[in-house]
């Protein structure tokens, strides 16, 4: 697969041979891709491929005497070396001349560039390509007319996407080289009430191929009869109260609320308040939470975009934030080990520190257990929008359902949309029960402010914690 | 590679297609304070070809399309292989047919200014500039800067004979603002400019260090309950664009959106009746067609419906491209210290401000919020606005201070009355 880059290699070489005779460092990410839609609605139908996130390029970095410095391009070849060390070196110097005055480089050391060689192939069951359009197209309009079969229904829809990608980073000691496969798919369900529609959505992913079309033909109901319940639902109720969080939803609160506060390049910053309790209690005895390649999912990648090789990083052991995670430049300004977690968007964009797959372990509560335990409450099911605030561990997450429990059982009353509010450690430390069996979903993308999408997942077991809702 | 690609979609037997063609050029700075973190440069050239296939399904004249991305390195055995597989692709993607753009043929316009012109290294140092000079107050200072200029050359050629081009310019980035004491906080913002706008960018950050500094002060004792909340700049905006959504024929023709042009869409009743143009941004949209300016909504009225080829003509219309400018024409009836007057909630900064086309619901967590009562303005922080504009369109009230930015142009503020808001002191 991507026969392009193994053509391309020895060219590549050559030119971080000639980028280092000008500077101290210097390196190549090689990205091919591959990517593919298929969506289904009354919209109609489409397929599209490319113009999506990712692309195939190249990205140089180089490190000068003002610091790290990288060039994109998406044209390469061997005839090109001069040409590209040409315009690193123009616009390079351009660049520092036009400066703002006073403005001096963030101290960094040069990276180390250990040896390391790998190769990592792709692991799937059933490869998109080889299925083809026509019998994913009529896969996914059985999962849709399944969901338009539930009464009062407006429209549904379903959608398959998958990305294949290979990766080779080279530098004058790493010769490292990947590829990766992910699909997704989701199904969302639309119901009226007066001028107003009520959505439910579900996605699901899978670290193969379109092996996962079973798992999408499993959404198709539960997703429309949550549609048409939320045309009984209520306002919320604001207050403080006892909740049983899906692992979808406590994976949006492994994600947002804290994931985003130990990502280190918030560290350099001072952006993020997690530096100031390494080695302190953040959460209950019961959380334990992980970053990295402990299970298999849409984030899941051998090495990073700088050229780290990945593993599994324990954030929060059993309570105590241990550490961060960590990209190669944060790393190096801050003198610890990079965790494996620099992503770059695209070829196109800069690295930063992201998360992969994100969750929390499991515990030993049931949640028969779970739902006893509570006189008062709410079961919180179908995040949909989450927000960080690294800085001040205040939560902004938004819940599609709450389900009312009394005395330990679900009343069938339903309330919605739910924003849920608080401070972070507050919330962690509230947790009470978990069940055994974390569950990771990786149907979305993660942003870094305002942009630079990622995959990544997120997940955990059902977990009770007492929430701020409103 | 223009002629590359029309010569392989010969050879493949496509005969319906576009391409977009797109080069870009970046220039990018990434500051931490005011120390220098990465610079970045980006030369891409891109190809994005669009392959249209006809069919007859049960009698019924059918289309189908995907697209695919092609680079100049690629061999023409790679280019063929693309796309004749997006052809075979398009087989199965059958749709009804409809009429393509009419042909266009112009020469190419070329975007103005400093930004277009001088070479990119040097605007984005201007910008950087213009943003850390902002940072002079004591308490309050930029924590970190992200500065982006773009500029890209486009050019949309079609089986039909449309060929249109044009050059564009885009600075943009994002800041984060701190302020330590009395409590440590910070705000994030972002920003986007046609041209080297330093003067702009500098006032924006003032402001914003104005915010942060007011956010350390902020305390979290709002209660919940309804209050009339005064929303502005950036989430006014945001809540306006519900009518641009919900008017759009990709939400029509689904039926997402039962709007018809001259429903009264608002149901105005003793507020200010909303009057909405668009505008584009480009010249061109992607298939080609010339943007012109639509007058959208007029006293609360729709107007017209707007959006891409293939819906608009489902609902035989003129197709008008797609827009990314929303113009106001509102002249506001009340200043934005009267719309203040009076028991209110003014939030400035939520983390994450959202409007729901869908069900009519806006709102987000408050970053910080002016609590205002009696003459006096507290700041606030934490709980949340759940509003649903259904019904709070009815009677808002318009600034007749004005707000302009890449995307709007319009009226400062609105008031709204009446809206659900969770605190955090009950």
């Amino acid at each position: 697969m991507f026969d392009s880059i193994d053509v391309l290699k020895p060219a590549l070489k050559k030119l971080i041979g000639e980028l280092r005779k000008e500077y101290a460092y210097a390196s190549v990410l090689a990205v091919a891709d591959d990517t593919r839609s298929w969506s289904i609605s009354s919209s109609g139908r489409s397929i599209s491929s490319g113009g999506w996130i990712g692309g195939t390029g190249f990205v140089v970095r180089v490190f000068d005497g003002t610091g790290c410095a990288e060039y994109s391009f998406n044209e390469f070849s061997e005839d090109m070396i001069p040409s590209v060390a040409q315009t690193l070196r123009t616009r390079l110097a351009a660049q520092n001349a036009a400066l703002p005055s006073g403005v001096r480089p963030l101290p960094t050391p040069v990276p180390a560039d250990e040896p390391a060689v790998l190769r990592k192939d792709a692991v799937f069951e059933t490869d998109p390509r080889e299925l083809g359009d026509e019998a994913i197209l009529e896969r996914i309009s059985a999962v849709r007319e399944k969901a338009l079969a539930v009464e009062g229904v407006l429209d549904a829809g379903a959608n398959l996407s998958y990305r294949a990608y290979r990766k080779l980073f080279l530098s004058e000691n790493r010769d490292l080289d990947q590829t990766v496969m992910w699909t997704n798919g989701h199904v969302f369900a639309l119901a009226p009430r007066g001028e107003e529609l009520k959505e439910a959505y579900r996605s699901c992913s899978i670290l193969g191929g379109a092996e996962l079309l079973d798992s999408l033909g499993e959404l198709a109901v539960p997703v429309a009869e949550q549609a048409v319940e939320l045309l009984n639902s209520e306002p919320m109720i604001p207050g403080e109260y006892d909740c049983i969080c899906d692992p979808a939803t406590t994976g949006m609160i492994v994600h947002e609320a804290f994931g985003h506060g130990v990502e280190m390049d918030m560290f350099v910053k001072d952006r993020a308040q997690a530096r100031l309790f390494i080695d302190k209690p953040v959460a209950s005895p019961l959380v334990t939470m992980h970053d990295g390649n402990a299970v298999c999912d849409t984030a899941t990648m051998w090495f990073d975009d700088e050229g780290v090789l990945t593993g599994d990083t324990v954030i929060i052991d059993r309570g105590i934030l241990r550490r961060g995670m960590c990209d190669t430049l944060s790393a190096l300004r801050l003198g610890v080990a990079p965790t494996g977690n620099g992503r770059r968007e695209s070829y196109e964009r800069k690295a930063y520190t992201r998360m992969t797959n994100t969750y929390f372990e499991g515990g030993s509560s049931t949640l028969d257990g779970m739902m006893a335990s509570i006189s008062y409450g709410f079961l919180l099911e179908s995040p949909f929008s989450g927000m960080e605030d690294p800085k001040n561990w205040g939560i902004q997450c938004m819940v599609n359902i709450a389900r009312e429990i009394r005395d330990g059982k679900l009343t069938g009353r339903i309330f919605s949309p739910i924003v849920l509010t608080g401070y972070v450690p507050d919330l962690l430390k509230s947790v009470s029960m978990m069940c055994p069996d974390p569950v990771t979903e990786g149907g979305g993308f993660c942003g870094k402010g305002s942009k630079e999408w990622v995959k990544v997942s997120d997940g955990g077991p059902y977990m009770k914690a007492r929430i701020r809702l409103g | 590679m223009t002629e590359r690609i029309i010569e392989a979609l010969g050879r493949c037997g496509i005969s319906r297609w576009r391409i977009n063609e797109k080069v870009e050029e970046s220039a990018e700075l990434f500051f931490v304070k005011h120390e220098l973190d990465t610079r970045r440069i980006k030369d891409t050239h891109k190809f994005s070809v669009t392959v249209f296939r006809r069919a007859e399904a049960d009698g019924k004249a059918m289309v189908g399309k995907t697209a695919v991305e092609l680079i100049p390195s690629m061999t023409d055995a790679q280019i063929d292989g693309a796309l004749n597989g997006a052809y075979y692709a398009a087989g199965f993607a059958l749709n009804p047919d409809y009429e393509a753009p009419a042909p266009v043929r112009r020469e190419t316009v070329f975007k103005a200014g400093e930004l277009a012109s001088a070479p990119l290294q040097q605007s984005a140092g201007k910008m950087a500039a213009a943003a850390l000079a902002a940072d002079t107050r004591k308490e309050s200072f930029i924590n970190s800067l992200e500065v982006f200029c773009h500029r890209t050359f486009n050019r949309v050629i079609s089986s039909e004979g449309t060929d249109v081009s044009y050059t564009d310019a885009v600075c943009k980035g994002e800041y984060v603002v701190q302020c330590k004491e009395p409590e440590d906080v910070e705000l994030f913002a972002q920003f986007e400019y046609g041209d080297c706008d330093a003067a702009s960018l500098t006032q924006r950050v003032g402001e914003d260090l104005r915010f942060a500094a007011d956010r350390a002060r902020a305390q979290s004792i709002l209660k919940s309950g309804s209050y009339d909340v005064v929303l502005s700049g950036v989430n006014l905006v945001t809540v306006l664009e519900y009518y641009a959504e919900k008017s759009s024929a990709d939400m029509i023709y689904p039926k997402y959106s039962q709007w018809k042009t001259g429903d009264d869409v608002q149901g105005c009743s003793g507020g200010d009746a909303v009057s909405i143009s668009l505008d584009a941004r480009v010249p061109f949209s992607s298939d080609g067609i010339p943007m012109k300016r639509l007058k959208l909504m007029e006293d609360g009225r729709l107007s017209a419906i707007h959006g891409r080829t293939d819906f608009c003509r489902y609902l035989g219309i003129e197709p008008t491209g797609e827009y990314g400018r929303l113009i106001c024409e509102n002249p506001g009836s009340a200043s934005f210290e009267e719309l203040k007057s009076g028991p209110c909630l003014w939030p400035v900064v939520f983390s994450d401000f959202q409007m729901d086309s869908f069900s009519g619901h806006f709102g987000g967590e408050i970053r910080l919020a002016y609590l205002i009562e009696d003459g006096r303005a507290v700041p606030v922080t934490g709980g949340s606005v759940n509003g649903i504009l259904i019904d709070a369109q009815r009677d808002m009230v318009f600034s007749r201070e004005r707000y302009s930015s890449a995307f709007y142009e319009g009226p400062y503020a609105a008031r709204f009355r009446g809206i659900p808001v969770a605190g955090t002191a009950d």
